[in-house]
């Protein structure tokens, strides 16, 4: 007996995999460990609840917005673009790499103890970034917006502080985040 | 049906109007009573005891304690058609509360729906329900709460669109819709079910939730207890029948009372709500009252379990977003993740709750027992109406033993 597949085609970030046989019912997890070898987002509940397993998905209408990737099966994903841990940092043509300044934020401010959990918060704070470029909030805002913003996402090390300290100075720091004002 | 109706109103307009006139004539006649002294109330431990288990049993907190409020110190609004109705703190603080209130003026707002100052209540307090308890049980729930903590927290105003503010016309619904008993929804006569049919309609005022409301905001006493929906989620239908066509047993019924959660159901809005502060706490004869009474002394088969093959579309948005945690055989994690497969919910004929659910979610929530349920997001984002419709109609069809009858429209309409 074989499980009945189905082929799914996903964009990750910018390279286009696929058509790929996923067994039905499949999470989106799953494939990225197990099929196409990005084994940097985390399995941590299971259940959508800790956060640690969440990619960026790239909308059409260019927003984007955090999926459970544990609770999420490939078949959503067909079709969509989506960006994975892996995808976050910058690398040129000399293997280079330069981290995103959430990265060198969560890097500074010694945010993650274990790191279980850093891939989710780094893709929250991505997320994060990107919403407020479409839409400032005041300054005084901030650490709020922050809080909502990183809520869902658990840390059991306890490390929230320096997470939420990380995003706020990136946000503070990085002009046209913020605007003055009320 | 028109010309019915419009009589209705003109009945009602005139009762309304000669009762107002004399009512406010006898309330100037016998006049509420203001100031006056603080009461003390000497009653044994035992009485104070039964009284706190009965205002358990009445849902006393689910509107007299806001949530992040003082207990029993009120301010919770409840929304309806006619504008925002306040609780009232019912410490016994001699300012805010009922702290001069004797045990005569305290039945009289439980029976008559009659503050002590004379005012008449808005039947958003279940007066219409309380109507039917003894006296010796509105004086321990009188006696329970005299001896609570005081809280000095102001009641919040209660502001209706005019006519309805005027209280006194509270007089003409009483006249029209105040019953002194609400009819039986099973049939029963032994002890169990007696005490049963206290507990669930007068005390546990169920059908102020789940029986159908007409026009004016009365209970629709000849179709009790066949559900109704006076928020966002529905409240629903729970006579023998419903719930015998959703798979409910007196066993089920009973563990759901007590525990919130039974085989693949879960208590979820405002009905975890009444599990948590209400119905976990009653002994469990209680709780066999309760069932008995819902069911009737011979209780309906529960319908069978049925499984179908609902669309393909609908399939394909479960299994991605759905699955995960649900189980593509629909039968859920044990102790963290209900199961669909004959599930209450999706067993109802009214969609309402089902979708509503898919679309916003249920928080995380705990249960008796240590139990908790982690929560569900929801897929309001994640699904076209036409999705969202497809994947309803899936599960009604492979859970629910119900028709795929869910159109797009359904779904917009409760976005």
């Amino acid at each position: 007996m074989s499980l009945p597949t189905r082929k799914v085609t996903i964009t990750i970030n910018g390279k286009p995999h696929g058509p790929i046989d996923v067994p039905e019912g499949m999470m989106m997890i799953d494939v990225l460990h197990e099929m196409l070898g990005l084994t940097g987002s985390r399995l941590g509940c299971g259940i959508g609840i800790c956060h640690a397993c969440v990619v960026i998905w790239d909308k059409d209408d260019k927003t984007s917005e955090e999926v459970q990737t544990c609770i999420t099966g490939a078949e959503f994903f067909d079709g969509k673009r989506i960006r994975t841990i892996e995808g976050i940092a910058a690398t040129d043509d000399k293997s280079e790499v330069t981290l995103s300044p959430v990265q060198q934020a969560f890097l500074d401010k010694f945010s993650f103890q274990c790191g279980y959990c850093t891939p989710g918060f780094v893709n929250a704070a991505t997320v994060l970034l990107e919403r407020l470029k479409r839409a400032p909030v005041a300054k005084a805002d901030v650490e709020a917006t922050v809080a909502a913003a990183l809520e869902a996402h658990i840390c059991r090390c306890t490390g929230y502080v320096r997470y939420y300290q990380a995003v706020r100075d990136v946000i503070l720091a990085t002009p046209g985040l913020t605007r003055d004002g009320v | 049906m028109r010309v019915r109706r419009l009589l209705r109103f003109a009945a009602i307009g005139a009762a309304v109007v000669v009762l107002a006139l004399a009512g406010f004539v006898a309330a100037r006649l016998l006049g509420g009573k203001t100031g006056g002294l603080m009461q003390v109330v000497k009653a044994s431990p035992e009485v104070v005891a039964r009284g706190k288990y009965l205002a358990e049993a009445a849902d006393c907190a689910a509107c007299h304690s806001a949530p992040g409020g003082a207990p029993f110190a009120g301010g919770l609004g409840m929304a309806s058609g006619f504008g925002t109705i306040y609780a009232t703190n019912i410490t016994p603080d001699p300012d805010n509360g009922i702290g001069r209130w004797t045990a005569d003026d305290f039945w009289r707002a439980l029976h008559d729906g009659v503050r002590r100052d004379g005012q008449q209540l808005y039947p958003a307090m279940p007066y219409t329900s309380y109507r039917g308890m003894t006296r010796a049980d509105s004086d321990a729930i009188y006696a329970w709460l005299m001896q609570l903590r005081p809280m000095k927290v102001a009641n919040k105003q209660t502001a209706l669109d005019f006519p309805y503010n005027i209280r006194l016309g509270m007089l003409g619904w009483n006249l029209l819709f105040l019953t002194d008993s609400l009819p039986a929804t099973s049939q029963g006569s032994g002890s169990a079910w007696q005490r049963g049919r206290y507990l669930v309609d007068v005390l546990g005022h169920c059908g102020e939730c789940h029986t159908p409301r007409g026009l004016l905001g009365e209970m629709e006493l000849s179709r009790s207890l066949t559900g109704f929906a006076l928020g966002r989620v529905a409240a629903p239908d729970i006579t023998p029948a419903g719930l015998a066509s959703r798979g409910w047993t007196p066993a089920s019924l009973g563990t759901y009372l007590g525990r919130g959660i039974a085989g693949p159901n879960s208590a979820f809005a405002d009905m975890h709500q009444v599990v948590v502060l209400s119905t976990r706490n009653l002994a469990s004869d209680d709780i066999a009252a309760m069932t008995s009474y819902l069911l009737g002394d011979k209780p309906p088969a529960p319908t069978v379990e049925t499984v179908g093959e609902g669309n393909p579309a609908g399939r394909t948005s479960y299994v991605a977003l759905c699955a995960g945690c649900h189980g593509l055989d629909g039968k859920g994690i044990p102790n963290t993740i209900v199961a669909l497969r004959n599930n209450s919910t999706l067993r109802l004929a009214d969609p309402r709750n089902l979708i509503v659910a898919t679309l916003d979610g249920i928080g995380p929530q705990n249960f008796p027992h240590r139990m908790s349920l982690p929560g569900m997001p929801g897929f309001a984002d994640k699904l076209s109406d036409e999705q969202a419709a497809a994947l309803v109609n899936y599960l009604r069809v492979a859970w629910g033993g119900q028709k795929p009858d869910v159109t797009a429209a359904t779904v917009r309409a409760l976005r």
